[in-house]
C-alpha cells in the first residue's frame, strides 16, 4: 500500500485537510487525530481536498462520518473538494452527495462557509 | 543407566568374591610358609585392592559429589584409620603378634581390622582421585596413572625381599618415585577457588586437621608397634600401599591447607563475580520464561542491589516518550521518582555508558513538605537496545564509598539484560495481540458462516446460485432468503463497513432485524427505512451497512428491490445488461428523514432467462498484482457469454475468471454473489 499523507492548513477561518495516497482502516486514524486537534481547537469549518487521494475505503468514510455531527452541531460543517472520479464513485454509490456538500474546487467550498458566515 | 548400574554391582561382587577368597585362602594356609602361597597371598590382595579401587571409583564419579563433602568424607575415614590403629596398639601385643600366638578370635578379629584398614584407605585414595580430576580442563589420565603403575611396583617389590633380605632398593626406589609423583600430582587443587568463602575457611581448619591425622597416621605405621607388624606381616605390599596413602593424604591436605589460605583475601571477590555468574545465568533464564516486565524488573533490581554492593536500585523504562518507573528495591517509590526525575535532567547528556556519580544530596519536593536524600555514590546505566534508549537502571549505596570497575561492569550488564528483557516484552505482547487477532478472526469467520442460509431455497421458476469466499480478515458480507408465503421470496444482500468481530457482530444483528420485518413489512423501501431506524441503535457513528432488499412475486412474476447504498444491480435480459441503481443511501449514515426521502424501489417485470445478479464490492475490486480493479467491465462480459448457461456455471466461471486474475493478491474483502434465473410461467406451461 502507497503512504498516506494528512496535512492541515488554515484558510482564514476555514481549515483545508489535504488527503494524499491511500485512506483505509490502517491509515484513518491519522484523520481522526486531524479531526480531534480540530474540535479541540473548536475550528468547525472544513473543506477536505481529496485532489491526490487514491483511494478510499469504508473505514476512511467511517472518519467523516464520526465527526460531521459535532461540526454541524458547532455550525460548522465539513465538505468535499477536488474528488478524482474513482473516490467520488465511491461516495455517491452510498448516497453521500444526499448528506454532505461536495465541489469540484475547495475555493468554492471555502467561498460557501464565508457566505453562511455572513447570513 | 542400566547397563551401568549392572557393571558397577558386577564389580562390587568381583570384590565380595576376592575378600572371601582372601579369607579362605589365609585360614586354610594359615600355618604354611612357603614362597608360592606368600606370592599366591600378595596377588590375592593386590586383586581385593584393586577391585575395590575401581568400583569405589566409579560409585564416587556417578554420585558427583562437591569436593567439599569429598575432603569431610577423607576427614572421617583418617580419623577411623586414627582410631583402629590405636585401638589395635592398646590391645594386641607387639611381641604377640611377631611370635604369632593369636587365638582364633583375636586373629579373625586382625583380618577384620585389615579388612577395615583396607577399606578406609582405598575411599580415601578414591575420593583423592576424584579431587585431582574435579575442575581440570586438561587431560591428566597420564599422570595419576603413572603414579598407580608405581604404587603397584612398590606394592610388588615387597615380594623381592621375600627371595633375598638384602634385596630391597628397587623397593625404596618406588618407593620414593611414588612420592614424587604423590606430590607432583597434589598440586591439582583447581576446585578450591570455586568454593565460596565459607567453604574456603572451613577446609582450611579441616585441611589442618586432616595434614595432623595423617602425619600421626603415618608415625603410628612407622613405629615398630603391634599394628604395623599386623600389616606388614599381613602383606608387605599393602604395608607400603598403606604408607603412600597416609603420604599421600599428609601432602595432599597440607597442599589444600597452603592453597586455600592464598585464595582466602580473595574469596570474597571470587564469591562476589560467582554471584555475578550465576546471577546472569538466572537472569537469562528468567528472561525466556518470564512474559511478565515486572517481574522481571523486580528480579533485576534485587539482583543489582546484591551483586553491586548497594544499598538501592531502581528500574526506569519508556513509555510514551516518558520514563515510567519499573520497580524500587529498598527505596520508596516516590522518592525514586523524584530522584530518577532529579537525575535525568541534570545528567541524561552524560549517560551514554554507565554513569557514576559521587556523593550527591537531593532536594525532593512532595507536595508541601520537602526533605533531602542523600546518597555516598550513584551508577546509571543506561537500557539500549539497537540504539534505542529504553530506560535506566538506577543503583545507589548510602556511603561515600564509589563504585568500582567491577560494579560498573555489573551494573551495566544488567542493564543490558533489562533492556533485553523490555524488548522481549514489548514483542511477546505484540505476537500474543496478533494471535489473539487471529482467533477474533477464526470466532467472526464462524459467526458468518453460522449466520447465513445452509440451504438456498429452489423454485420452479427461479433458480439461485450463491457463492461466498471470506476474506482473510473478514468483511461483514451477508445474504438472505425468505420465503413469505407461497408466492413471494423475500431477500435481502448486505455488506457491514468494518472487519472482523465487530462486523459479524453487526451481521448477527442485521439478520435479526430483516428476519422479523421480512414477514411484517411488505415493500422494500418501507422495510429498509425500518431497519435504518433500528439499526441506530446498533451502529457506531462511524459504521454504516449497505444492503439491498427484494421481493420476488411468483404470480405477477415481478421483481421489486430497493438499494440502500449497495452496489448497482446487474440486469441482464433479452441480451441486454443494464446497471440498475436506483438512488439510495446506505444504512447508518443518516437517522433523519434523508434516507427514507431519497430511497427509491425499482419494479421489473421478469422474462424468460433473465438473469439478476447481487454481488459485494469484493467482486469489482477484486485486485491483482498491479493493484487493478478486476472491474466491470470484465464482469459484465462474463455475464454476457455465459447468458444461456446454468446460473451455478455462470458464478463458478466468475469465480475461475476472478481467482485467475487475482491470484497473485491476496484477498482483500469478501466476495459475495447472488445470481437469479427467471423462467416464466408461459415457458413452464408450454414445456408441461
Amino acid at each position: 500500500m502507497a503512504d498516506f499523507i494528512v496535512n492541515l492548513r488554515g484558510v482564514g477561518n476555514v481549515s483545508v485537510i489535504d488527503l494524499k495516497g491511500y485512506l483505509d482502516a490502517h491509515t484513518a486514524p491519522e484523520l481522526e487525530n486531524i479531526f480531534n486537534k480540530l474540535v479541540d481547537e473548536k475550528k468547525f469549518q472544513v473543506v477536505v481536498n481529496f485532489h491526490d487521494l487514491q483511494y478510499i475505503s469504508s473505514a476512511g468514510l467511517g472518519v467523516f462520518m464520526a465527526y460531521v455531527e459535532t461540526m454541524r452541531n458547532n455550525r460548522g460543517d465539513i465538505k468535499f473538494s477536488n474528488m478524482k472520479e474513482n473516490v467520488y464513485n465511491i461516495f455517491d454509490l452510498l448516497g453521500f452527495p444526499v448528506l454532505y456538500e461536495f465541489y469540484k474546487d475547495e475555493r468554492e467550498a471555502i467561498n460557501k462557509f464565508n457566505e453562511q458566515e455572513k447570513s | 543407566m542400566n547397563f551401568y548400574k549392572i557393571t558397577r554391582t558386577r564389580k562390587l561382587e568381583y570384590t565380595i568374591l576376592f575378600s572371601i577368597l582372601l579369607f579362605l585362602f589365609d585360614v586354610i594356609f594359615s600355618s604354611h610358609d612357603s614362597i608360592i602361597i606368600h606370592i599366591a597371598h600378595e596377588i590375592i590382595v593386590f586383586l581385593v585392592i584393586t577391585s575395590l579401587y575401581i568400583y569405589l571409583k566409579d560409585f564416587l564419579a556417578i554420585r558427583t559429589n562437591s569436593p567439599f563433602t569429598l575432603v569431610v568424607n577423607s576427614l572421617i575415614l583418617a580419623a577411623l584409620i586414627f582410631f583402629i590403629l590405636t585401638l589395635t596398639n592398646t590391645f594386641f601385643n607387639y611381641s604377640e603378634i611377631n611370635s604369632n600366638k593369636i587365638s582364633f578370635p583375636g586373629s579373625f578379629s586382625l583380618l577384620l581390622i585389615i579388612f577395615i584398614l583396607i577399606g578406609a584407605a582405598t575411599f580415601i585414595f578414591s575420593g583423592f582421585r576424584e579431587l585431582f580430576y574435579f575442575r581440570q580442563k586438561k587431560n591428566l589420565q597420564m599422570y595419576f596413572n603413572t603414579m598407580l603403575v608405581f604404587l603397584a611396583l612398590a606394592y610388588f617389590s615387597n615380594l623381592l625381599i621375600k627371595f633375598d633380605d638384602t634385596f630391597d632398593y628397587p623397593k625404596d626406589a618406588f618407593f620414593v618415585v611414588s612420592i614424587i609423583l604423590i606430590s607432583i600430582n597434589s598440586l591439582r587443587v583447581a576446585w578450591i577457588a570455586f568454593l565460596s568463602k565459607k567453604q574456603k575457611i572451613y577446609l582450611l581448619i579441616i585441611s589442618i586437621i586432616l595434614t595432623t591425622l595423617f602425619g600421626v597416621n603415618f608415625g603410628l605405621l612407622i613405629d615398630s608397634n603391634a599394628v604395623k607388624s599386623v600389616i606388614y606381616n599381613f602383606s608387605p605390599g599393602l604395608f607400603s600401599i598403606f604408607i603412600l596413602t597416609m603420604i599421600y593424604g599428609m601432602i595432599y591436605s597440607s597442599v589444600i591447607f597452603f592453597t586455600t589460605l592464598f585464595h582466602l583475601p580473595t574469596a570474597e571477590e571470587f564469591d562476589r563475580k560467582a554471584e555475578e555468574v550465576s546471577s546472569l545465568f538466572d537472569l537469562t533464564k528468567l528472561i525466556t520464561q518470564v512474559f511478565d516486565l515486572s517481574e522481571l524488573a523486580d528480579t533485576i533490581t534485587a539482583l543489582t542491589t546484591k551483586v553491586c554492593n548497594s544499598d538501592f536500585a531502581w528500574l526506569v523504562t519508556a513509555k510514551n516518550e516518558k520514563f515510567v518507573l519499573n520497580s524500587v528495591n529498598n527505596i520508596e517509590y516516590n522518592d525514586a521518582e523524584k530522584v530518577t526525575e532529579f537525575l535525568l535532567d541534570e545528567y541524561s547528556y552524560d549517560i551514554v555508558n554507565v554513569l557514576t556519580i559521587k556523593k550527591s544530596t537531593i532536594k525532593i519536593r512532595d507536595k508541601d513538605e520537602s526533605k533531602t536524600l542523600s546518597f555516598g555514590a550513584i551508577a546509571i546505566a543506561p537500557l539500549r537496545v539497537h540504539g534505542k534508549l529504553n530506560g535506566y537502571l538506577f543503583t545507589a549505596r548510602k556511603h561515600e564509598y564509589n563504585f568500582d570497575e567491577e560494579d560498573i561492569k555489573a551494573v551495566g550488564a544488567f542493564a543490558d539484560y533489562a533492556s533485553v528483557a523490555v524488548e522481549n516484552a514489548k514483542h511477546i505482547k505484540e505476537s500474543l495481540e496478533k494471535e489473539r487477532l487471529e482467533k477474533e478472526l477464526d470466532v467472526a469467520r464462524e459467526i458468518q458462516y453460522k449466520i447465513l442460509p445452509r440451504k438456498i431455497p429452489n423454485f420452479k421458476n427461479l433458480t439461485i446460485s450463491t457463492v461466498f469466499v471470506p476474506a482473510f480478515e473478514v468483511g461483514g458480507d451477508y445474504y438472505d432468503f425468505f420465503e413469505l408465503n407461497d408466492d413471494c421470496l423475500g431477500f435481502v444482500v448486505a455488506d457491514v463497513s468494518g472487519k472482523g468481530i465487530s462486523a459479524a457482530f453487526i451481521m448477527s444483528e442485521l439478520k435479526g432485524i430483516f428476519e422479523s420485518l421480512a414477514n411484517i413489512i411488505v415493500t422494500p423501501k418501507k422495510l429498509l427505512t425500518k431497519a435504518n431506524e433500528l439499526l441506530k441503535n446498533t451502529l457506531d457513528k462511524k459504521n454504516f451497512v449497505t444492503a439491498i432488499y427484494g421481493i420476488i412475486d411468483f404470480k405477477k412474476e415481478q421483481l421489486k428491490f430497493a438499494r440502500a447504498g449497495h452496489t448497482p444491480v446487474l440486469y441482464f435480459s433479452e441480451n441486454k445488461l443494464t446497471k440498475l441503481k436506483p438512488q439510495g443511501i446506505g444504512l447508518g449514515l443518516d437517522y433523519g428523514h434523508s434516507f427514507e426521502n431519497t430511497l427509491s424501489e425499482v419494479t421489473i417485470e421478469l422474462k424468460d432467462n433473465d438473469i439478476i445478479t447481487f454481488y459485494s464490492d469484493g467482486i469489482p475490486e477484486a485486485k491483482n498484482s498491479k493493484l487493478e480493479d478486476f472491474g466491470y467491465d470484465r464482469f459484465v462480459e462474463i455475464l454476457r457469454e455465459n447468458c444461456n448457461e446454468s446460473p451455478d456455471y455462470i458464478s463458478s466461471e466468475l469465480m475461475k475468471q476472478i481467482s485467475m486474475f487475482s491470484k497473485d493478491k491476496s484477498q482483500h474483502d469478501d466476495i459475495t454473489l447472488v445470481l437469479f434465473k427467471w423462467k416464466s410461467n408461459n415457458k413452464l406451461n408450454g414445456d408441461s
